[in-house]
């Protein structure tokens, strides 16, 4: 098995258009979750996700266009040869809005084929693929890129992921009395439900080979991988946390290594009532009654759907390059099994291997394990 | 990397079928006749009828690709993992939902059919009827011939993540303006497909995949998933393969 190197990483999101001001912000407790502006909320249960500010629809184009902007702009050189997977639940919703509501509107914005066009044109890439798995999509992106790398099969992977806040996926998550009222609470006692967000991820894999040669920087290894569905529910996690479990299991038999070496969890942690305890269980059963520190960015950066694992992935590699994981933001009183393990502060690691997972809708779950870097 | 083709099923224009039930395949444009649930399921099921088109098609493939292969009929979940390319994914599902929210200023928004929106929906419920516990994914491209998730799929069984796989194709006929974007045929194809070391028959045949990428049937390269499904048809009906 070739090494798996992370050479650059990027993000955007509601706190902060590069990943050092996320960082920095999430070490501080803030929360980009506010009211939304760019459609009406009156008839939802809340009127709060994790926005951008600095994006705007402009003449019935998508918003994904400037968020890709603001996410690239200094993302820095990709390889030619690179393997292109994007990973995105709904991709320009707001173009197919527009159009459903008889506005002006690319319909070639609507299929997935059209992001990708525009990343390949941008980076002179081969035709690339989108990675549709739900909340997981981009954890199985980065997944499948570690895994052309490992194999052999390719010498670099750019994953780009990204979602946007819609009235779309705003209503039907209201519908679905899965939005928080106030802000999401990860892990709380009192969690009510989840806050929506938006960004994106960008991450450039490539073979350690390969990075040392053209001396790109690691920022991490990705040492292990797994996905499982748990054949459930098609909304809901299985309380056993099966499919969670098994992605674990996964990831740690192909990274050699037993479960005592993780050090860190960065957690799904979406802040429903089902879904974090899912996650209790599950790391219950992985790890037993040892206190692991855990965190979850969705009280910070809502739930960006299928961004939420690149991004999580660009937040770990930080968290090892500096040893802390950062607060779960909202979280005010743990509930039971989470005591001790998030906290409303910055914890914290030491050693070299971090846990990241997702899970979504359609029993996907999927694990990743990142090993500290050398930058 | 190779592996065998154990089974096809397909539910397209001119109607479902499945390798071994003696059904023609054909794969043309046209709307996709409306799918029974006794086609499917011999006993009564509450699920079925609550999903969207598009989540049917999906799901109704599988049903008969698995069938095809003898693994309709499970007791303990499988880790048997899904790989489809679908152009449109969920959109019609997506239009029909979004019609909810428009009139009563989000007021009625349907959470069922909010529940379809995603394109890999059908693989969750296939996930749950079958008990198959591996990794599940839709992939959307530019163009689809349906071989990427084939490739993907022998990717997966050569890495050792999974044994068995079902790959295939899954689009809906969406409507005008979005028709004319990425030409596709409706319908969905899928096959199962074993790894070869654990296959104690030979299938349909062998697939692989040549150094460069290419994917090859019984050695011969194939230029789409539907150009497979055919040539393991034939092969079957010349007693030239198990089937």
């Amino acid at each position: 098995m070739k090494e798996v190197y992370i050479t650059a990483a990027a993000t955007v999101t509601g706190l902060g258009n590069d990943l050092e001001t996320l960082w920095q912000k999430m070490l501080a407790g803030e929360s980009a979750i506010r009211p939304v502006q760019r459609f009406a909320t009156d008839r939802y249960n809340t009127a709060n996700a994790s926005w951008i500010a600095d994006i705007e629809q402009a003449h019935g184009s998508s918003r994904i266009y400037p968020l890709l902007d603001l996410l690239l702009d200094r993302f820095g050189p990709v390889p030619a040869d690179s393997l292109l997977i994007t990973a995105t639940t709904k991709g320009c919703i707001d173009s197919m809005e527009q159009i459903s509501k008889g506005c002006p509107g690319d319909p070639c914005d609507v299929s997935a084929g059209a992001i990708l066009g525009w990343l390949e044109k941008r980076y002179s890439l081969s035709p690339g693929i989108n990675m549709n798995a739900a909340c997981a999509s981009s954890t199985i992106a980065v997944a499948r890129a570690a895994a052309l790398i490992s194999s052999g099969r390719s010498e670099a992977v750019l994953v780009v992921c990204m979602d946007l806040v819609s009235e779309f996926v705003f209503s039907g998550f209201s519908a679905l009395q899965a939005l928080s009222s106030d802000v999401c609470r990860p892990f709380d006692l009192n969690r009510s439900g989840l806050s929506l967000g938006e960004g994106g991820g960008a991450l450039l894999l490539m073979s350690g080979d390969r990075a040392r040669k053209e001396n790109r920087p690691c920022l991490g290894s990705i040492i292990g991988w797994g996905a499982a569905n748990d054949a459930t529910h098609v909304t809901a996690p299985a309380r056993d946390g099966c499919g969670l479990i098994q992605s674990c299991r996964q990831a740690l038999a192909i990274a050699g290594i037993s479960p005592s070496e993780i050090v860190a969890i960065s957690a799904h942690g979406t802040g429903t009532v089902y879904n974090d305890q899912m996650e209790l269980t599950a790391f219950r059963a992985l790890f037993g009654e040892r206190i692991l520190p855990m965190h979850s960015v969705k009280g910070a950066i809502g739930h960006t759907l299928g961004a939420a694992g690149g991004i999580e992935v660009a937040v770990g590699l930080k968290s090892l390059q500096t040893g802390l994981l950062p607060p779960t933001v909202g979280l005010l009183d743990p509930a039971p099994g989470a005591e001790g393990r998030f906290m409303s502060r910055a914890q914290q690691i030491n050693g070299s291997c971090l846990l990241t997972t997702n899970s979504g809708f359609g029993g996907v779950n999927a694990a990743l394990i990142l090993q500290k870097g050398e930058a | 990397m190779n592996a065998v083709i154990t089974g096809i099923g397909w539910v397209t224009s001119t109607g479902p079928g499945w390798a071994k039930g003696g059904q023609d395949f054909c794969m043309i444009p046209g709307a996709i006749p409306p799918i029974a649930r006794k086609q499917l399921f011999s006993e009564p099921n509450q699920r079925f009828g609550r999903q969207s088109e598009y989540s049917k098609l999906g799901l109704s493939a599988i049903a008969f690709a698995l069938r095809d292969a003898g693994l309709e009929n499970w007791v303990e979940k499988r880790p048997i993992g899904v790989v489809a390319a679908s152009v449109h994914g969920s959109l019609v599902t997506d239009l029909d939902y979004f019609q909810t929210v428009l009139p009563a200023g989000g007021g009625l928004p349907s959470p069922n059919l909010f529940a379809y929106t995603l394109a890999n929906c059908f693989m969750g419920e296939a996930a749950i009827q079958f008990g198959l516990t591996g990794s599940t994914m839709v992939i959307n491209e530019s163009v689809s011939n349906g071989l990427t998730p084939l490739r993907m799929a022998l990717e997966i069984i050569d890495w050792n993540e999974h044994d068995t796989m079902l790959a295939g194709i899954c689009d809906v006929l969406v409507p005008e303006p979005f028709r004319d974007i990425c030409s596709t045929i409706p319908g969905a194809l899928f096959m199962v497909l074993t790894g070869k070391d654990s296959c104690i028959h030979s299938g349909y045949g062998n697939l692989s995949l040549s150094g460069n990428g290419a994917l090859l049937y019984n050695g011969e390269k194939t230029a789409s998933i539907i150009e497979l499904a055919k040539r393991c048809l034939e092969d079957r009906k010349a007693g030239r393969s198990e089937g």
